[in-house]
């Protein structure tokens, strides 16, 4: 539906800044799990040994020797077995691999084109590709809320974990903010001249900037009156 | 016997030089339902945070607020916030925990329970709001009905004597709301209601204060108050429909 919209956006000849804006806050939503309701194997693995094999593929990944190429096929193999036994569809773990990976292929491109490094650009992006795969396949079929269980069990500072928990469940308040104030924007926005709309969301990027912060003042409030100290 | 909220004189002025509080006295004794009415930008909600020791930022020791015969100063902060459950109005700035469960335990745990202790409130508390079985649902996929009885939950398992609450039926459906009025007449602690909710406020509390200009302009029985149309309109409110049908004989 998302995407939908988007494309009508783009269509309808709305301009860049907003265009900008909603594909940040589509990333962001897309940050949100993929797990309501199923129930396979690898959902229900216990989520410590899920972190603590996706850790150790992540650093093994980095960290062997491009020539070592039986470790890359290995992994390869295993997450793909992962993907499937977990039922999400190849389609949604491909679009939030491309989601994720612009960083990524923008390294490997300038890599592509240094003449001392030939063909380096295929192991980064074989290298980072695995590694993003792991984390999508991970984080969703894993709620959040028994991840950070996980990391307080290993004794991560209260404070991080805290910090973690909150930035979750408000990065969707917020989403949801900057949706409506999008839309209360377009509609009375009549005007095609760029200049002014690059205004307009230099505007409503500084006032949600200021509603988040006198949010964060009002959830502090919620949790001083309920015991926090 | 100590009121259960006793203010006196109590004037409070924000950053921006908004004077929010001019002096409002004002006193409810246990076990009350008391209505706190009045137009936007009152005052109700700055009084309300008063109470819970959330204004002044810096706590003053001149004991204008008193909670169940205890000033609020910063010694006696943390009993005060165990004894007065405060509902805020904006559901989402009160969830702050991914899921259900967690945020219900999360009074609890604050006051140091046990974790059986805990769990057995938490599922207390859901069932008291009508929502057993929620535990595991992600507090930001819930509809807002539902965020604001996880709300109550959440306040009731800290099992507070004093109840304060903002506006509870703001954004409600017609269902929603008669529902979380029949939630709030079975507790039985004492409770002060900041509201527009003008039926709300006739068929739950007994007695109702009126706040303008951050100064209590009335304060008597309900059905008094909201009949009195002169003192309703003066002050951005009206005289409520039910009051209008009603035969005196």
């Amino acid at each position: 539906m998302q995407n939908a919209e988007m494309a009508h956006a783009a269509a309808s000849g709305q301009a860049l800044p907003f265009c900008i804006l909603h594909s940040a806050f589509c990333l962001m939503s897309a940050l949100d799990h993929h797990h309501g309701g199923v129930a396979s194997p690898v959902h229900r693995m216990p989520a410590a040994l899920k972190l603590a094999m996706a850790l150790g593929i992540i650093v093994g990944t980095v960290t062997v020797p491009w020539h070592f190429r039986g470790w890359f096929v290995g992994v390869a193999v295993v997450l793909a077995l992962a993907a499937v036994l977990s039922r999400i569809s190849p389609l949604f773990l491909l679009k939030r691999l491309l989601l994720l990976s612009p960083f990524v292929l923008g390294v490997a491109l300038v890599n592509a084109f240094q003449p001392a490094a030939q063909g380096s650009w295929l192991v980064v992006a074989v290298r980072s590709g695995l590694c993003l795969l792991t984390v999508i396949l991970v984080s969703n079929t894993t709620p959040f809320s028994k991840l950070l269980r996980v990391l307080t069990r290993l004794r991560v500072p209260g404070l991080l974990i805290t910090t973690i928990a909150l930035l979750h469940r408000y990065l969707f308040v917020l989403v949801d903010e900057a949706e409506r104030m999008r839309r209360a924007r377009l509609s009375r926005t009549f005007t095609r001249r760029r200049r002014a709309r690059w205004q307009a969301l230099a505007t409503v990027v500084g006032q949600l900037f200021v509603r988040a912060s006198e949010r964060a003042e009002r959830i502090y409030d919620a949790m001083c009156a309920r015991g926090w100290k | 016997m100590s009121a259960a909220i006793e203010v006196t004189d109590l004037r409070y002025r924000y950053h921006d030089g908004t004077e929010a509080l001019r002096g409002v006295t004002l006193r409810v004794e246990p076990g009350e339902c008391v209505a706190l009415l009045g137009p936007n930008g009152s005052g109700k909600s700055t009084l309300l945070l008063h109470l819970n020791g959330l204004l002044p930022e810096e706590t003053r020791p001149d004991g204008a607020v008193k909670v169940l015969g205890q000033p609020i100063v910063r010694q006696n902060l943390e009993n005060i916030r165990r004894r007065v459950g405060l509902l805020f109005q904006d559901p989402d700035d009160q969830l702050f925990c991914p899921t259900v469960e967690e945020d219900v335990a999360f009074g609890p745990q604050q006051l140091g329970l046990d974790d059986a202790e805990i769990e057995a409130r938490v599922r207390d508390a859901l069932e008291r709001v009508g929502l057993p079985g929620f535990g595991r649902r992600a507090t930001h996929h819930l509809s807002h009905g539902e965020k604001r009885r996880v709300c109550l939950a959440g306040v009731l398992a800290c099992e507070p004597s004093v109840l304060v609450l903002d506006e509870p039926t703001s954004d409600l459906d017609p269902r929603g709301r008669r529902e979380f009025k029949a939630l709030l007449r079975r507790i039985p602690a004492t409770k002060l209601i900041a509201t527009h909710d003008l039926e709300l406020a006739v068929e739950l509390c007994s007695r109702a204060i009126v706040l303008d200009h951050g100064l209590v302009v009335a304060d008597g029985p309900t059905l008094d108050l909201l009949d009195d149309e002169p003192l309703m309109l003066e002050h951005g409110l009206e005289r409520p429909h039910i009051l209008r049908h009603r035969h005196p004989h």
